[in-house]
């Protein structure tokens, strides 16, 4: 037996899950950050085309949501599709059998894939500020709102991969969750634009404060309303955490 | 010292009414090679899935150095090392990424996971491919690493699920050289999953037979086969439209079209062979009982 030999430090352990999870997309990176980016790019172009200028409320609103759909399609998409693959294909059973702290496979996951959206996110933001003729007044609080906005996302992803009975199902219910949290709640369009049983259904999808807490730390003066988001998002962040913590052990 | 200890474990799949292990007692101990033998859905893999704690057991108890399995993760997680049938590995990392970052998980420092790392590609003879994908390895080679991913990190006991199926000869070889001079040097204890009866039986201390989720036999394949009555196999090559004429009183196995097997007593050999029609027959092999008659005996009494 082995009675010195002892598991590896917490944070030396997540140095090695990442890298693990990095050179998974060594090959495929170029693609998922294309995928990522031409999403919401797309969507600025179609949307934005049909708001009037000076229709400042909705063109934060599409830059915000556009933002929020380069997140889900970066995070929560990727994270389900990786947390569904290494169940069926046994690579989940291989993490379980070492001595690793199971909630940091989960973080090496998302971090791996939030590496590879921030491309996409910069390139959002850079060209909805153009096209839309925005003018950007960045507050440092979004250093903290942008991984508040990834992690709940991700956790939502990982959830449904860890939970699905096929990666099929699991795929397909990605897509809905995806659609549903863009259109159902104020992210790709403004509140005023919605009935009033939309916006408060939108107030379960963690997709409607992180569009709320992006257009205030990058297109309007912040509000107390960032407290409710970051508290929120929060919420989110912990349940999804436990859920899959859950599901995994 | 008693590495597992087996006690009454049962194993029911939610939604099935039979359990796939049924009430297994039996234990290790330290630095034994143990076989466990049994036919598809025998419920081999089941077991050993809930020694390493990857599947939870419906009653029973698996304790690991005394201590129940579910109370001590990690120690299990530090201690074994376990192949699965398919898959276990990240299958987009190389061949030498694998073995470091098992190795470095499993708690040994970066300079001991790098020196292991090399070890296992000498060990294994995979030298040349050492930068290539998981993904892109023959079903073969694949095979070869996940045996090295479970022993990187060098764990005083290992696991392993049909560690040479789909090898060919030589690398079937190579297995068994390794795991017998692994539990030799470095008194590695070794349970091990396999249908290569004939080389399993030159490497195993003692060898569990599962049929139907119930242990039906357990002990040294040599004391086990003093019981299958000093039986021999004969088996009979022939073309499949012209099946030879056999003497009325003897049991034949119709194993597959061509290919006959008859379990013979000692005092029936002389006067089987000499009752043969060689013109019917392309060929014929006598054998001393296995493994696998062993089994097919127990399998058969059950």
């Amino acid at each position: 037996m082995q009675p010195n030999r002892k598991p590896l430090p917490l944070l030396l352990q997540l140095f090695d899950l990442l890298c693990m999870e990095l050179s998974n997309w060594r090959w495929s990176w170029q693609v998922m950050v294309l995928t990522a980016t031409i999403s919401p790019v797309l969507s600025i172009i179609a949307l934005g085309s049909f708001v009037a200028r000076n229709d400042a409320e909705s063109l934060h609103a599409i830059l915000a949501g556009s933002l929020v759909m380069s997140l889900m399609f970066g995070n929560l998409d990727n994270v389900s599709s990786r947390f569904a693959y290494m169940r069926f294909s046994g690579t989940l059973d291989y993490y379980a059998t070492l001595p690793i702290q199971r909630s940091l496979l989960m973080v090496a996951v998302v971090l791996a894939f939030f590496v590879l959206s921030l491309p996409s996110l910069l390139v959002t933001i850079g060209f909805g500020a153009w096209f839309l003729h925005l003018s950007l007044t960045i507050h440092p609080l979004i250093l903290l709102v942008i991984p508040l906005c990834v992690l709940p996302l991700a956790g939502v992803g990982a959830a449904i991969g860890a939970s699905s009975p096929s990666p099929e199902v699991g795929g397909g219910l990605t897509l809905l969750v995806t659609m549903l949290a863009l259109f159902v709640g104020p992210v790709l369009l403004p509140a005023s634009r919605l009935p009033e049983i939309v916006q408060t259904i939108g107030y379960l999808s963690p997709a409607t404060y992180a569009a709320s807490a992006l257009k205030q730390t990058l297109l309007e003066p912040m509000t107390s309303r960032i407290v409710i988001d970051l508290v929120a998002l929060t919420g989110f962040l912990v349940l999804t955490l436990w859920l899959v913590s859950r599901k995994l052990k | 010292m008693l590495i597992y200890d087996i006690q009454n474990l049962v194993k029911v799949y939610p939604g099935q009414s039979q359990p796939i292990n049924d009430r297994i007692t039996f234990q290790i101990h330290q630095g034994e090679i143990f076989g466990i033998l049994g036919d598809n859905g025998a419920g081999k893999s089941t077991l050993v899935r809930q020694m390493v704690n990857l599947l939870p057991s419906s009653s029973g108890t698996i304790a690991f150095l005394g201590k129940p399995i579910t109370t001590i993760p990690q120690i299990v997680q530090l201690n074994v090392g376990y192949m699965p049938q398919e898959s276990g590995a990240v299958k987009n990392l190389t061949i030498a990424e694998s073995l470091y970052f098992t190795a470095h998980l499993r708690g040994m420092s970066r300079r001991e996971a790098c020196q292991e790392r090399d070890r296992l590609l000498h060990q294994w003879k995979m030298i040349e491919w050492r930068n290539q994908p998981a993904a892109r390895l023959s079903g073969g080679q694949l095979r070869l690493l996940r045996l090295a991913v479970a022993m990187a990190g060098s764990p005083p006991v290992l696991i392993l699920d049909e560690p040479t199926n789909d090898l060919d000869p030589q690398r079937r070889k190579l297995v068994w050289e390794n795991l017998r001079q692994l539990n030799r040097e470095q008194g590695t204890t070794i349970i091990l999953i396999t249908h290569d009866a004939i080389e399993a039986e030159k490497a195993i201390g003692r060898v569990g037979i599962l049929h139907a989720g119930k242990l039906v036999a357990i002990g040294r394949p040599s004391d086990l086969k003093q019981q299958v009555d000093r039986l021999l196999r004969l088996e009979l090559f022939f073309e499949p439209d012209h099946p030879p004429v056999l003497p009325p009183d003897l049991v034949c196995d119709r194993h597959a079209p061509g290919h006959w097997r008859i379990f013979l007593e000692w005092d029936q050999v002389e006067q089987t062979l000499n009752g043969l029609d060689l013109n019917q027959i392309d060929d014929f092999r006598l054998y001393s009982a296995t493994l696998e008659d062993l089994y097919l005996h127990y399998a058969t009494q059950s």
